[in-house]
């Protein structure tokens, strides 16, 4: 009678873009964008939010065209090389984003907390969240994800206040050249195009009418928020920025004690936990129903077994932490291409014939 | 006639409370069958037995009926006496006859209402439920005098063939969760029902789960405002409590003094119980992952007051807290099953001369006191879960002693998305936070006064959303 519901409304899905917008941007990005253009490391993200929006818009407009169908079945009109071939590239997307972030998240806390831990204490930690939400469904990972959302707001919002205060310089806008922005902005759009996400599980998202506006507004909060991080960051350390490289932790150490407060940097880890436990969860979720769409396996088991053995040989078997971040900051913005570039293209086509089977 | 009675003796192996009683009355004779561990004495003497002996004239069946005196006089079968009897009637019957009239004259030795223990108010209603069922429906019925309520009966257990009452108002309540609750409760094959707790893993949507998902209520005003909200209550007989369907989890944060007091003070309340729920759950786990992982964090002055006193014992502080807390178990558990003057002297014993020494002796240090002390205390904020939390609470203490911060975050979230994922009857468990419903939250974690207060809740269905309809002048 009372039968499973994977949908999730409007409030969710923009809770959802908040987590998906924030997470993986907060802790090396700054530092990398600021090391690579300079002080026009601030324009970066603003650039690829641009990007983001765009793409936003598309899953918008598809999803008005089509409020019933799934990504897969608006896919199969392009006949079904075209439907594996982009669910294969969205698989190993998310594959590699889930072991980037995993391995930066890893160095993270290796630096900060926990000195001597293994890689291993950290994948046993993590492997159980990110299956378990993966596996709960969108529903379960949304719902929760609201549970949390006030607490990740009020932390964040603490951060940049914290971090505004701490900003002591007289850094001058407009000093980097505009190829060095651009360079940079190629670089680190793989740590972008998260909205990819929204349009594999584009048949569970059920946004009313009004609900919109929150999607949007929730969206334009994050991004709002991660430009303010990059830019605070990037005004505290400008000079200093490789010697500092987990912004939202550094924005918060500027001010090591306030008052009998104590340390408040641990609400930037707090902040970091939580995000990191989400992201690598929807990675996994994004992965999942990737696999599934294209192996047709009904045992998601399957596909959560590929995955952390996929995990634990990139970890153990064919490279160090150190490595599987390189490499990743090498290849994964040619990977990128399929949320920027791939998936837009069909989507814009997508839209196209509906309107035209639409005047027919 | 002889012989059905010796029928009916041997079907019950010869009970010791079984007895027959045989009247001659001008060479015809009466049978009075019942059991009289459960049969009221006085009442069959005087309204039954009496008349019939007094009565000198030739007696027939109908005679028989218009002689005893009492209301609840019902003719059966002859397959029926034996249930009868079984349910504390008296069955009497001639021997030149084949009709039984069956008389209810049960009684138990029941206790009046008093205050259940655990649902005490400052102001208002201090009744609470008995183990009559009879006593118990009277407790309900008389808060509702419309003739919407609805009490539908039925009988559980091979052995026992408890009575168990739906209680719900009819235009009120979703009939697709009324008709679930009774298929769940029609498919129950069970040799007995004790108490009401034995029906909770057989209707719950998660049998196995850890997680409480029926609701349970001691009081009749904190039943009688739930059937209000449409929800089901489930009577059991021999049970001083009453299970309620669906069940959310901000049931367990509200009680009933919150209503009964003024509205801003319970929203305070509320929050304390939230923050009470937090210490409880997590406060250990997150001292041990400070002590362990992140001392830095800690103010300076109070890092130095910890450092001290922690300095002399032996112990790490995973092994001093899982002892203190396992202490504390002990002594509840102690304190609950010895005799209330016992308990006292235990208390004395556990709380000063154990913790006092142990402090003194350096085995264990007062910070590491204070925190399982403040998480058992607070535990009490919301005392309906106190077997949940206690769970949680040492699996939290294993989380941030072996992975700090990141473990008990971990842990939060991963409990947090578990209990998300259950929907009893269709309602999500932590509703209205999440799904966040914004009228259910008028009632949620901060409280508006009742005129506010004008949908029912929307978590769970129901037929009749509107309470209130204050008529504007």
């Amino acid at each position: 009678m009372f039968k499973r519901n994977e949908t999730i409304g409007g409030w969710q899905t923009g809770i959802l873009l908040f987590v998906l917008f924030f997470a993986n941007k907060i802790l090396v990005l700054p530092s990398l964008l600021y090391d690579q253009a300079g002080i026009g490391g601030i324009y970066v993200p603003v650039i690829l939010f641009l990007f983001e929006f765009a793409l936003l818009f598309l899953f918008y407009g598809l999803k008005k065209k089509y409020p019933e169908q799934s990504f897969g079945q608006i896919l199969k009109k392009f006949g079904k090389f075209v439907y594996y071939l982009i669910f294969v590239f969205l698989m190993f997307y998310f594959l590699g984003k889930t072991v980037l972030l995993y391995n930066i998240t890893y160095i993270f806390f290796k630096n900060i907390i926990y000195k001597d831990t293994s890689n291993i204490l950290f994948l046993f930690c993590f492997l159980p969240i990110m299956i378990h939400l993966a596996v709960s469904g969108l529903r379960v990972m949304g719902r929760t994800m609201q549970l949390f959302f006030p607490i990740i707001l009020i932390m964040v919002v603490f951060c940049i206040v914290v971090g505004v205060l701490g900003i002591d310089t007289n850094t001058m806008l407009f000093t980097s050249k505009s190829s060095d922005v651009f360079l940079s902005t190629f670089r680190h759009i793989s740590a972008f195009g998260d909205t990819i996400f929204l349009f594999v599980v584009m048949d569970k998202i059920n946004v009313k009418k009004g609900e919109w506006k929150v999607v949007f507004s929730l969206a334009g909060l994050s991004a709002i928020c991660v430009i303010a991080v990059c830019a605070i960051f990037i005004f505290s350390y400008t000079y200093t920025s490789y010697m500092h490289p987990f912004a939202l932790f550094e924005i918060m150490s500027y001010v090591k004690e306030t008052g009998g407060i104590g340390r408040i940097d641990i609400i930037s880890v707090v902040v970091i936990i939580i995000l990191t436990y989400f992201h690598l969860a929807i990675c996994m979720k994004g992965f999942l129903d990737s696999f599934v769409e294209t192996f047709k396996l009904n045992n998601i088991y399957g596909s959560i077994s590929f995955q952390i053995v996929f995990l634990i040989l990139i970890n153990y078997l064919v490279l160090n932490v150190e490595k599987a971040i390189s490499y990743g900051e090498v290849y994964l913005p040619y990977i990128s291409a399929i949320p920027f570039v791939i998936i837009p293209i069909f989507a814009i086509i997508s839209l196209f014939f509906k309107k035209r089977e639409g005047r027919k | 006639m002889q012989d059905f009675v010796e029928k009916l003796k041997g079907d019950m192996h010869n009970s010791i409370d079984f007895c027959s009683k045989v009247l001659e009355k001008q060479g015809d004779k009466v049978f009075f069958v019942y059991l009289k561990s459960i049969t009221d004495n006085l009442v069959f003497s005087q309204a039954i037995y009496e008349p019939i002996l007094e009565y000198n004239k030739e007696l027939d069946f109908e005679t028989l009926k218009q002689l005893v005196k009492s209301n609840d006089v019902t003719e059966v079968d002859q397959d029926e006496v034996h249930e009868k009897i079984l349910k504390g009637s008296v069955v009497v019957f001639l021997s030149n006859s084949e009709r039984f009239l069956a008389v209810d004259i049960l009684k138990f030795n029941t206790r009046t209402p008093s205050e259940p223990p655990t649902s005490s108010v400052i102001m208002g209603p201090r009744e609470g439920f008995t183990e009559d069922i009879k006593t118990n429906i009277s407790l309900i019925r008389k808060r509702f005098y419309g003739k919407d309520l609805v009490l539908e009966n039925l009988f559980l257990g091979e052995e026992t063939n408890t009575q168990v009452v739906l209680a719900y108002l009819n235009d009120v309540v979703d009939k697709k969760i009324l008709k679930e609750l009774k298929k769940r409760l029609k498919k129950i094959k069970i040799d007995g029902v004790v108490d009401a707790y034995y029906l909770i893993p057989l209707i719950s949507d998660r049998p196995n789960s850890f997680v409480k998902q029926i609701g349970v209520a001691e009081k009749p005003d904190i039943v009688g405002a739930k059937i209000l909200e449409g929800r089901v209550a489930i009577i059991v007989d021999n049970s001083p409590i009453v299970l309620t369907v669906p069940f959310v989890f901000l049931e367990d944060l509200q009680s009933s003094n919150d209503y009964y007091t003024n509205y801003f003070y319970s929203s305070i309340l509320r929050l304390v119980r939230l923050v009470g729920l937090f210490f409880a759950v997590v406060g250990p786990g997150i001292y041990i992952s400070l002590q362990l992982f992140h001392y830095n964090v800690l103010p300076i002055k109070y890092l130095i007051t910890v450092a001290n006193s922690t300095q002399q014992v032996p112990f790490t502080p995973f092994i001093e807290i899982l002892f203190i807390t396992l202490l504390f178990q002990i002594l509840y558990e102690v304190s609950l099953r010895l005799p209330s003057y016992l308990g006292l002297a235990t208390s004395i014993v556990g709380a000063l001369i154990l913790g006092d020494t142990g402090v003194k002796a350096g085995l264990i240090s007062p910070p590491a006191v204070i925190v399982v002390a403040i998480a058992k205390i607070a535990l009490y904020t919301v005392p309906d879960q106190y077997s949940q939390i206690t769970v949680l609470q040492f699996v939290f203490i294993f989380l941030g002693a072996s992975l700090g911060l990141l473990g008990v975050i971990g842990g939060m979230i991963y409990v947090l998305a578990y209990v998300n994922s259950i929907e009893n009857f269709g309602a999500p468990y932590l509703a209205p936070f999440s799904p966040f419903i914004f009228s259910d939250n008028k009632d949620g974690l901060l409280k508006v006064p009742i005129t506010d207060m004008k949908n029912r809740p929307k978590a769970f269905k129901n037929n009749d959303e509107e309470r209130i309809n204050v008529q504007e002048e």
